[in-house]
């Protein structure tokens, strides 16, 4: 029995295949999921996501959103996720500036607007830990 | 037969007029591309969303919420999501025949003049309006979405409904009344839903589900998100449909102005010639004469 991973952010399906196990990010920290696993709802953190198809691997990131496996079926929904080959690490770099410049005089920003730049820095930082690691 | 300086009038003054509708029909067809894209973007997400909900039903009775509680409905709250400017063909007139059909007592909210107007002139209990911009930034319709969602906490309304028109494709917009709180009424309506749109209903796991980290702190995250993003989507289905629906309107009346120009125009050219027919015979009689 394999299982089948959806990971949708709102602005696209990022991600939509069958696979046979996945890796989640959570709030509690890592969690794998097998075939056969029992129904589960949590929150994902911002993270890199590992899936395992075929023996090979995909990491993914992803940040902020909810996780649920339901019968043989994944559900990933992430403010934000973007696969492994498609970071771009110049752009993140230069967001994760753009975002701490703009927190610098953070005495204008409301609180959501702080918490939205934090994430984004949080996720940028994800995104390239992953990158890194893997040269 | 109206005089040839009449109708030359009338044919400048439609040529006027189209060209008036075919710049707004350029204008609101590219507002519409974007508008569409993101409302179509969002829509897988919302979807799944809506399926963890709804997964979350059958076990609502043992979960506490105050999303969840399924309380006596005495006063409805109803979020109209209409457009700011008219030229919008139908659009408005069909969401107000929704709001029409509300004989129960509710409480209205709207979003975008028109609505506002429309509830105000019929003597509606008008609780809220709502400035939201042309772009519907998520931080404007929040806004209204929290004030909403504390009014339902504090019991002033019981339900929380919200009427848009559901963008289908650029030339099908239907006006749709869709109930967002309590979501104890939610799995209904989305297998109500999938059973419309053909699909089938997911085959549910009936073994208990685990929450991580815990159930109540789950919930906490989910729902509220759950509410913002689906009004959310909601409001941007009802901005595709607004510019769908200004761009074929305005490509209607630009026809029917081109068509109207070629008509008067044959008009103009028969009375002409009329005229000329008319000196030439007056011309010729008065030689006659001589």
């Amino acid at each position: 029995m394999s299982l089948t991973l959806e990971i949708v952010t709102p602005e696209a399906r990022v991600y939509s295949d069958t696979i046979d196990t996945v890796v989640i990010p959570t709030v509690d920290g890592e969690i794998g999921i097998l075939p056969g696993h029992i129904p589960l709802l949590t929150q994902v953190a911002d993270g890199e996501l590992r899936v395992t198809k075929g023996g090979k691997e995909l990491f993914l990131a992803v940040g902020d959103g909810f996780a649920q496996v339901e019968g043989d079926k994944i559900s990933i929904l992430a403010e934000r996720a973007i696969t492994e080959e498609k970071i771009d690490e110049a752009a993140v770099e230069e967001a994760l500036k753009r975002a701490e410049a703009q927190l610098k005089d953070a005495a204008h920003l409301d609180p959501a607007e702080q918490e939205h730049l934090h994430s984004v820095m949080r996720f940028a930082g994800v995104q390239l830990a992953l990158k890194r690691r893997k040269r | 037969m109206a005089s040839t300086r009449d109708i030359r009038r009338r044919i400048k003054s439609v040529k006027n007029t189209r060209q008036i509708t075919k710049a707004m029909e350029l204008v609101a067809a590219s507002k519409m591309k974007k508008a569409q894209q993101l409302a179509l973007a969002g829509r897988p997400y919302t979807q799944l969303l809506s399926g963890m909900i709804a997964a979350l039903a059958p076990r609502v009775a043992e979960l506490k919420h105050p999303f969840l509680d399924q309380r006596e409905v005495k006063t409805r709250g109803i979020l109209l999501v209409t457009t700011d400017k008219g030229l919008c063909g139908p659009l408005n007139a069909n969401l107000f025949k929704l709001v029409t059909e509300i004989k129960t007592p509710a409480k209205f909210f709207t979003m975008g003049r028109k609505g506002a107007q429309f509830i105000a002139r019929t003597h509606r209990d008008l609780a809220a309006d709502f400035a939201v911009q042309d772009r519907a930034p998520f931080a404007e319709v929040k806004v209204a979405i929290e004030h909403m969602v504390q009014k339902y906490l504090e019991g002033e309304i019981d339900t929380v409904e919200v009427i848009y028109s559901r963008f289908k494709n650029t030339l099908v917009q239907e006006s749709a009344l869709r109930p967002v709180l309590p979501l104890a009424s939610l799995a209904s309506f989305i297998s109500q839903a999938q059973a419309d749109a053909g699909t089938t209903v997911t085959k549910q796991d009936d073994r208990d589900m685990i929450f991580e980290p815990s159930a109540p702190k789950v919930l906490e995250a989910l729902l509220p998100f759950y509410v913002n993003r689906q009004i959310y989507q909601l409001v941007l289905s009802a901005r595709a449909s607004e510019h769908s629906a200004r761009m074929v309107a305005m490509k209607t009346a630009k026809d029917n102005a081109t068509k109207l120009v070629g008509e008067l125009s044959l008009e103009y050219n028969k009375a002409r010639q009329a005229a000329i027919t008319q000196e030439i015979l007056e011309i010729a009689a008065a030689q006659f004469a001589a």
